[in-house]
């Protein structure tokens, strides 16, 4: 199991104490691909940084790939989200001061990896996103959609198993939004990289197998998407979901790889 | 090193900002290194005005006036003093000098010449004449020589103690720069002296000596007082007589050090506010790198290299600054009389460069404790 989220509660302020999110429970499997939708202030972005460890539950845990991460300090959560986790978020967040090879190496210099070694990985990760001949690039100088992608790519660069991100296509238009979500789907079918996207357009959900609904801070349903009916109803069906193995559910097409062995040089994606 | 490239590229991302800190710095390090030198260059010059040419060790016989047996014993002892670099038995006595109806009192100092060159310089102070000390010859200040017409080879009258007079030929002229050293001391050969005060040949009436370090005729002296040779004897020192002078070179060196203290604070400050304030605009970058997994402290270094690399650059251009404003002060003071000369110190460029470099580190403490706090929860909920 990739990811197990175990009565995940957040609460924020000290004297008047608002609620962000309570007893949220589930279980990620490598190779997800997975949508959490929610109205705005639902709570679903503050489940996303809880698993993505960027902040610390007010009540339950996260067990990422077999690590709880209660006991977990700053330093050693820092490292298991360099490790595991790539993120991606609404706004592109690109070091304007670097380039965009150096933006997509990032991850592995913090992991310690010289700049060197690193290149031809970050050659296939942008060759992979079509950004190839934009490495010498400032961060500034690309389109919309071209940083977004830049972003994609550096989210990819440590072969991360889970892909969080929030709101990806947020500032992106029609054609460009359509774009990163077949990419997504491709990357998770080649690389078999788990995926969870944060949105609030529930037409983006449905092409991902399993959507995790947040309203008013309590996981409301959580489905494989052939049982999702459009439309308010159909919770009922919705409690034996969880329940399910990654194996029961209908794969997409393709190989469905585990991403560490896949990347490190597996027989059909070259990434 | 991520850290130390991710500084670097910080820096030459903002270079007005970058040259503006580095500026601050080396203004302050430029003034200090300047005043610094200026101040201890002055002292040197005024200490050296004031003892440079005479005796800053004085041992006298425990009575005034009876002469100094100048034993084995006694000269062992001033040897055994380290810090003694000069040491000079001499034997003076005050006359009158008259010419015609007109008279004036001065005070001679007998002794080897090659000995009282060591202390007094005779030879190198010369202005006229030969540096030369033989039976009845002369050696007289240059005011004196002015003020009476007196020229190498003319014929100086003095009445002694004792209350007969003699003559003297002068054979040289010197300068010591004071005006009141000049009019009143003159120097005479040693056994001319003995005669006039009827000593036997190791009979002085004092051991003149010098220190390595002016500053250090205190101790040296409590040391000589505390020597069996020296009992009954008297040690007197040049701090003890010019108690004036000390505390207006202490004075002068304690606002000096206050100038400079400020002057480092005003830097201080000036570098953590431009540093703060830089590590608020990288906020969002400091935070998604955190985000990516950079750790507190490797992320708070961020801050402490460009602390370190604008402290070393300023700093540099500051010492650089600062001698070329010495060189300067020099070159216009070059003609000037009342000018000193500045000699940069190097010891002390080195701790104003030390300090340069610790105050800018020290100044990145706010901001690099700043960003090793922040979360990157702070920066992806306000982005």
């Amino acid at each position: 199991m990739l990811l197990h989220a175990e009565d995940l509660g957040k609460t924020y302020g000290a004297s008047v104490e608002t609620v962000a999110l309570q007893s949220v429970s589930f279980d990620l499997h490598s190779g997800e691909f997975a949508a959490i939708i929610g109205e705005s202030g639902s709570g679903k972005s503050t489940l996303l940084n809880l698993i993505g460890l960027l902040d610390t539950p007010t009540t339950g845990r996260v067990v990422l790939n077999g690590h709880d991460t209660a006991a977990a300090n700053r330093k050693q959560r820092a490292a298991m989200r360099n490790d595991f986790i790539g993120f991606v978020f609404q706004f592109h967040y690109l070091l304007p001061e670097f380039s965009v090879l150096e933006n997509v190496l990032m991850p592995g210099r913090i992991a310690g990896v010289g700049a060197a070694d690193l290149r031809p990985r970050a050659q296939e990760v942008l060759a992979l996103l079509g950004l190839d001949g934009l490495e010498n690039k400032g961060a500034n100088d690309l389109s919309g959609g071209q940083k977004q992608r830049v972003a994609i790519a550096r989210a990819l660069m440590n072969r991360p198993a889970l892909v969080l991100a929030d709101e990806p296509t947020g500032n992106l238009d029609t054609a460009n939004t359509k774009a990163v979500y077949e990419l997504f789907r491709e990357l998770n079918r080649e690389l078999g990289t788990a995926f969870m996207i944060v949105t609030h357009d529930r037409r983006v959900a449905q092409q991902t197998d399993r959507i995790l609904e947040v309203r008013d801070g309590l996981l409301l349903q959580d489905v494989r998407n052939s049982y999702v009916k459009s439309g308010p109803a159909g919770e009922t069906e919705l409690e034996e979901e969880p329940e399910r193995g990654p194996a029961e559910r209908a794969e997409p097409a393709g190989p469905a790889l585990a991403p560490r062995p896949a990347a490190a040089g597996g027989p059909a994606p070259s990434v | 090193m991520l850290s130390l490239r991710i500084a670097a590229r910080f820096l030459r991302k903002s270079p007005a900002q970058s040259i503006l800190i580095a500026a601050g710095i080396a203004i302050g390090i430029g003034v200090q290194v300047f005043l610094g030198s200026l101040i201890t260059s002055l002292q040197t010059s005024l200490v050296d005005q004031t003892i440079g040419n005479s005796p800053q060790l004085i041992v006298q016989a425990g009575t005034a006036g009876a002469p100094l047996d100048y034993t084995a014993a006694l000269q062992q002892a001033m040897n055994s003093e380290s810090l003694i670099t000069t040491v000079v038995p001499t034997r003076s006595f005050s006359g009158i000098f008259k010419k015609g109806a007109e008279s004036a009192p001065l005070q001679f100092v007998g002794g080897q010449l090659a000995e009282l060159d060591t202390i007094y310089d005779l030879s190198g102070r010369l202005t006229a004449g030969k540096a030369e000390l033989g039976d009845k010859q002369v050696m007289v200040g240059k005011d004196f020589a002015d003020n009476y017409g007196l020229k190498p080879g003319d014929t100086a009258t003095i009445v002694l103690p004792d209350g007969k007079s003699g003559d003297l030929t002068v054979s040289g002229v010197f300068d010591f720069g004071s005006a009141a050293a000049n009019s009143t001391t003159a120097f005479v050969d040693a056994a001319y002296a003995a005669g006039v005060l009827g000593l036997t040949a190791d009979q002085y009436t004092a051991v003149d000596a010098q220190v390595s370090n002016v500053f250090d005729s205190r101790a040296v002296a409590e040391s000589l007082r505390a020597q069996p040779a020296l009992n009954g004897l008297k040690v007197t020192e040049w701090q003890a007589q010019n108690a004036d002078l000390l505390s207006a070179l202490q004075s002068q060196s304690s606002s000096s050090y206050m100038i400079q203290f400020f002057v480092l604070v005003a830097v201080a400050l000036g570098i953590a506010s431009t540093l703060a304030i830089s590590a608020v605009q990288k906020t969002r970058q400091i935070g998604i790198l955190k985000a990516m997994g950079m750790k507190d402290r490797q992320s708070g270094r961020i801050f402490f290299w460009q602390a370190l690399i604008l402290g070393v650059s300023g700093a540099a251009v500051g010492v650089g600054a600062g001698l070329a404003l010495i060189a300067l002060f020099t070159f216009l003071g070059r003609n000037s009389t009342s000018l000193f000369p500045i000699t940069p110190q190097v010891g002390f460029v080195v701790i104003s460069f030390v300090v340069g470099v610790l105050v800018a580190v020290g100044s990145s403490l706010i901001p690099s404790r700043r960003t090793s706090k922040l979360d990157p929860i702070e920066v992806i909920q306000g982005g």
